[in-house]
């Protein structure tokens, strides 16, 4: 059996999946923002009182305690070193309180061009250390290309900090400010979220459970504890990709698909291109700064159940602020949930509260009462309307860099619109109206993202890149670097790439992969030529695993949505 | 965080599966790296600086600004359309308020294609910088335009295109054409007898640093520019100048580069040639992003950067000076022309011979230019090359007067008799091209 937990800002949902039958209980409880390990605990509890003596083969959680803890500054001081070559000046990434810049410098091939000032590097860390700093982040401009800087900073670092990133095992990715950004935030959440993995794991044993312990990803995959351990970061804003796997896995679709998951404050859109989840390499922003955190296309925008509404001039405006709840959980300023409150058959909260406000926003416009929450809502899903299709604009635009694409580039062009989150009831008839498309609200909407968090599975990006001029291979998040021969092709480029992965997959992420399922996502030999004359090629390969779901229990989940 | 002081728009399309030949300088391989530094600068995360993806220029669009002879498509490959389409894209987006600056980095380029094309010439099929500004002056009404060409071959095709307009102020900075390819661009170059004046050649000779480079700039283009006031100005910027480029003999770098653009101040930048894609290229469009969108340079240098080994003696420094002097003259008080003028009736008549060393074509021209006192008159051009033979152009220009357009309708009733393999007539006024 599965069990997927979605610990959220303001929900801890939990679901258990049974391979035969599906959807085993499910739970929503209010998550208590200071001790997630208690909303955990609880939601445990309640699953396994309504189904004692169950056997958990995995546990999946989806945790926003990263994402608290940059956004509330709870991090651990980190020591930032980075090389840098020519370009823009190294100081302007500076992040944190211990950003150090060691000269050395590689070139966009990976050649050294200046050499790494070792004593510097030395005295450096001595006087972080000094200083108390006991998490590294090591960067060095086209890591990449060639990890021989950071390798060097990091074995003077080795046996005198707790723990330390190397850029180049994050992402192979070039982008030299993100790789700071991104290797930053790994080491300065390390501390919290490894006490806080080992009190889970802790925590499952109270409760005489060994599930396999995942931990999910931005991109809607899961990472195992071990990988976790090591890379934390990836956990942050896991939440919005738990949500569209729920979808993704409810609900067969093979078409340009949009997900809108109405929560409280936000509405998550996300994207299914021809069904399957649109992952952007390099999407998440941590204050303000862009990382290399592989992410599913999601936009938060602010509307939501208890987004303000008030009249400006003839006009309603609907968020994006929040000022407090609904007036049907005692808040003082109507909110969109009041609008659909009274607007529909069942009751929220104090639905009088909500007709109170309905009468206030009246007050200052020229409709009738009756008309005012409709215009409302209508009002609503008009800012959606016009925020989908602005992402779905934005998605269109990426730049595309062969004419083969360019000829060839297939828009997205959503037919169907699944609607989760709380009111998506309500909300279901007013959105078919606004966009012209077929809305699906289904069946456990509610829980879809905990749905989600169960039944994902391991998802992975490498890149390989060989020069036969150097004669050299790296597939640098895999910590490989080979030498090659002359002869070196994109044929078995692409071969090494799948085997390497394959290899890691098995041995650190517990699965038996099927090779079918490393799709390769981009490639390019290029001829390198120097005077008039071929000297070698330029080879690179990306491969990726797609986020997906468990294959057995694909079936009994699916079902429920086309019930 | 890096604040900009331009909102710069980027189109960026290196074509990594389009090549004119395996080993050839315009090769998939020429903007590899510049991506690669591009990205790893983090360039595109700047706030105020966004990546665009090209259009696809049409046909139609291309016809407005030459007379492609069989046709336009026997001329062209899909490359080309989005070049120049990459062009159009970065004009839109300043016309259009939604980047201060655009910079077309894309790839084939363009400068070496004139008016009629029968072919490739200097690794260019049609010019881009040309497509780019005739469509922005029929959709946005864009009147005076002016073209800095800082690529280090002068730019023989955009000269020739502008060569009778008077609203378009071409300047050309290259190296001297006695030492290298296509062997024009000299002072004595200055413009048709409707628009004297309007190019102006400044051929610096071989090895010239950042030091004569920045003269040129400062005491003749900038103070040229301020006297034209044009509602443009378009930067071809070739990158070719620089110390490492394979095919040529100068000695500019990428912070000169840099310097430059920040002088010049140019609404749109469209690549031209640079062909040292490993030591110049990666560098020097870093430097000219930076410097458009009004960011700090100073770190980007070339790792082999030695600028003393690039001092200039003063007897060069005195030779560009005199150069610099003549330029500046032939904008603000243009020569009479030594030699008279050919007529043949009210037509003004020149004859030329073009050779397309890409395609390997020879051209023979006979060009016409009507005599209006009310406007630049009416162009005609006969031509016939190794590969199409008796082909004829007629063009009644954007702002060419009633009588002049009547004109050049008569020519083209008259010229349908006359047995022409290919005839083309473009109607700036009434925007068409029949053929």
């Amino acid at each position: 059996m599965l069990f997927g937990i979605d610990v959220g800002g303001t929900h801890t949902d939990a679901v258990l999946i049974d391979k035969e039958v599906g959807v085993r209980a499910y739970v929503k409880i209010p998550t208590d923002p200071d001790d997630l390990l208690g909303s955990i605990r609880g939601a445990i509890s309640e699953i396994l009182s309504q189904e004692k003596g169950v056997e958990i083969e995995r546990f999946n959680l989806s945790t926003t305690l990263c994402t608290n803890a940059i956004v509330q500054d709870l991090l651990e001081p980190v020591g930032v070193i980075v090389s840098a070559g020519p370009g823009i000046d190294p100081h302007k990434f500076s992040i944190g309180n211990y950003y150090e810049v060691i000269p050395g410098g590689l070139d966009h091939r990976g050649t050294e061009i200046y050499p790494l000032d070792i004593s510097h590097a030395n005295k450096v860390i001595s006087n972080l250390l000094d200083y108390g700093v006991k998490v590294f982040s090591v960067v060095s401009k086209f890591s990449p290309r060639n990890p021989v800087h950071e390798e060097k900073i990091a074995e003077l670092i080795q046996d005198k900090a707790d723990f330390i990133t190397l850029g180049h095992k994050l992402s192979g990715q070039l982008n030299f400010p993100r790789r700071i950004a991104t290797a930053y935030y790994n080491s300065a959440v390390w501390p919290i979220f490894d006490k806080f993995l080992d009190s889970v794991k802790r925590c499952l044993e109270e409760f005489k459970l060994s599930p396999q312990l995942n931990i999910l990803k931005a991109d809607g995959g899961t990472m195992p504890y071990n990988t976790a351990k090591r890379i934390p970061v990836e956990s942050i804003f896991s939440g919005p990709a738990a949500s569209v796997m729920g979808i993704f896995g409810l609900c067969d679709i093979t078409e340009d698909t949009i997900v809108l998951d109405v929560g409280g404050t936000t509405t998550d859109i996300g994207v299914l291109a021809a069904g399957v989840p649109l992952i952007e390499p390099e999407n998440v922003r941590l204050k303000e700064r862009p990382t290399l955190v592989r992410a599913m296309k999601v936009k938060s925008i602010g509307l939501g159940g208890d987004s303000a509404v008030r009249v400006n001039g003839d006009k309603i405006e609907v968020g994006p602020k929040r000022l407090g709840p609904c007036m049907a959980k005692g808040g003082d300023v109507p909110a969109f949930l009041d609008a659909l409150n009274c607007i529909c058959d069942e009751t929220y909260g104090d639905k009088d509260a909500s007709f109170k406000g309905m009468h206030k926003i009246n007050e200052n416009l020229k409709c009738s009462l009756e008309e005012t929450p409709i215009r409302i809502v209508e009002q609503g899903c008009k800012i959606l309307k016009k925020e989908v299709s602005e992402f779905i604009d934005e998605i269109n635009e990426r730049p595309i860099y062969t004419i083969h694409e360019l000829l060839e580039f297939r828009k997205i062009e959503p037919k169907k619109i699944y609607l989760m989150g709380g009111p998506a009831n309500i909300l279901k008839k007013f959105i078919e109206k606004e966009f012209g498309l077929p809305v699906v609200v289904p069946e456990y909407f509610g829980v879809a993202n905990a749905i989600g968090a169960a039944i994902a599975r391991p998802t992975m990006q490498a890149e390989l890149f060989a020069d036969t001029e150097k004669k050299i291979m790296t597939i640098p998040v895999l910590g490989i670097k080979e030498n090659i021969s002359k002869n070196y092709n994109l044929k078995v480029a692409r071969k090494d790439i799948q085997k390497n992965m394959s290899i890691y997959i098995r041995e650190n992420l517990g699965w038996d992969i099927d090779l079918s399922e490393l799709e390769i996502i981009f490639e390019s030999s290029m001829n390198m030529v120097k005077d008039v004359f071929t000297v070698g090629q330029d080879i690179r390969v990306k491969c990726q695993v797609k986020p997906g779901i468990c294959k057995d229990y694909e079936n009994v989940v699916r079902c429920v949505c086309n019930r | 965080m890096q604040q900009v002081k331009n909102k710069l728009g980027v189109v960026f399309f290196p074509a990594f599966d389009w090549a004119i030949s395996p080993t050839h300088p315009e090769r998939q391989e020429r903007l590899l790296y510049t991506m690669d530094q591009l990205k790893e600068e983090g360039v595109f995360d700047i706030p105020g600086i966004r990546e665009y993806k090209p259009e696809l220029a049409s046909r139609q669009e291309i016809e407005k600004v030459h007379f492609c002879f069989p046709d336009v498509l026997s001329n062209i490959t899909d490359s080309h359309l989005i070049s120049a389409g990459g062009c159009i894209k970065a004009g839109k987006l300043v016309m259009e308020k939604k980047e201060d600056k655009a910079f077309a980095l894309v790839r084939p380029p363009g400068h070496h294609a004139m008016k009629v094309v029968h072919g490739g010439r200097g690794f260019c099929n049609i010019n881009i910088e040309a497509i780019m500004i005739e469509y922005l002056r029929e959709k946005y009404g864009v009147k005076k335009v002016a073209i800095v060409d800082t690529d280090c071959h002068h730019g023989d095709g955009t000269q020739d295109i502008y060569w009778h307009d008077p609203d378009t102020l071409y300047i050309s900075i290259h190296q001297d054409g006695r030492t290298l390819y296509p062997g024009t661009g000299f002072t004595s170059e200055i413009g048709g007898p409707k628009a004297k004046g309007k190019t102006i050649n400044i051929p610096l000779p071989p090895n010239t640093s950042d030091e004569g480079f920045l003269y040129a700039m400062e005491n003749v283009v900038l103070p040229i520019l301020d006297d034209f006031a044009p509602d443009l100005i378009v930067n071809s910027a070739g990158q070719d100048n620089h110390f490492t480029d394979p095919i040529t003999n100068m000695n500019f770098s990428a912070r000169g580069y840099a310097k430059l653009s920040e002088m010049l101040k140019p609404d749109l930048v469209v690549l031209e040639g640079g062909y040292s894609i490993q030591g110049a290229l990666p560098y020097v469009n870093l430097g000219i992003v930076l410097a458009l969108a009004g960011l700090d340079y100073s770190y980007v240098k070339e790792p082999d950067y030695d600028p003393k080994k690039f001092e200039m003696d003063k007897r060069t420094m005195d030779y560009i000076k005199r150069i610099c002097e003549t330029a500046r003259k032939n904008y603000f008080s243009p020569p009479q022309s030594s030699i008279t003028l050919e007529k043949d009736g009210n037509w003004i008549v020149r004859n030329k011979e073009i050779f397309y060393d890409t395609s390997y074509i020879v051209e023979r021209q006979k060009e016409y230019i009507l005599d209006c006192e009310n406007c630049r008159g009416v162009l005609k051009i006969e031509s016939s090359s190794s590969r199409v033979k008796n082909c004829l152009a007629i063009e009644a220009p954007i702002n060419c007067c009633e009588k002049c357009l009547n004109t050049a309708y008569m020519e083209y009733d008259k010229a349908k008799e006359k047995g022409y393999s290919h005839i083309q007539f473009i109607d700036r006024v009434n925007k068409k091209v029949l053929r």
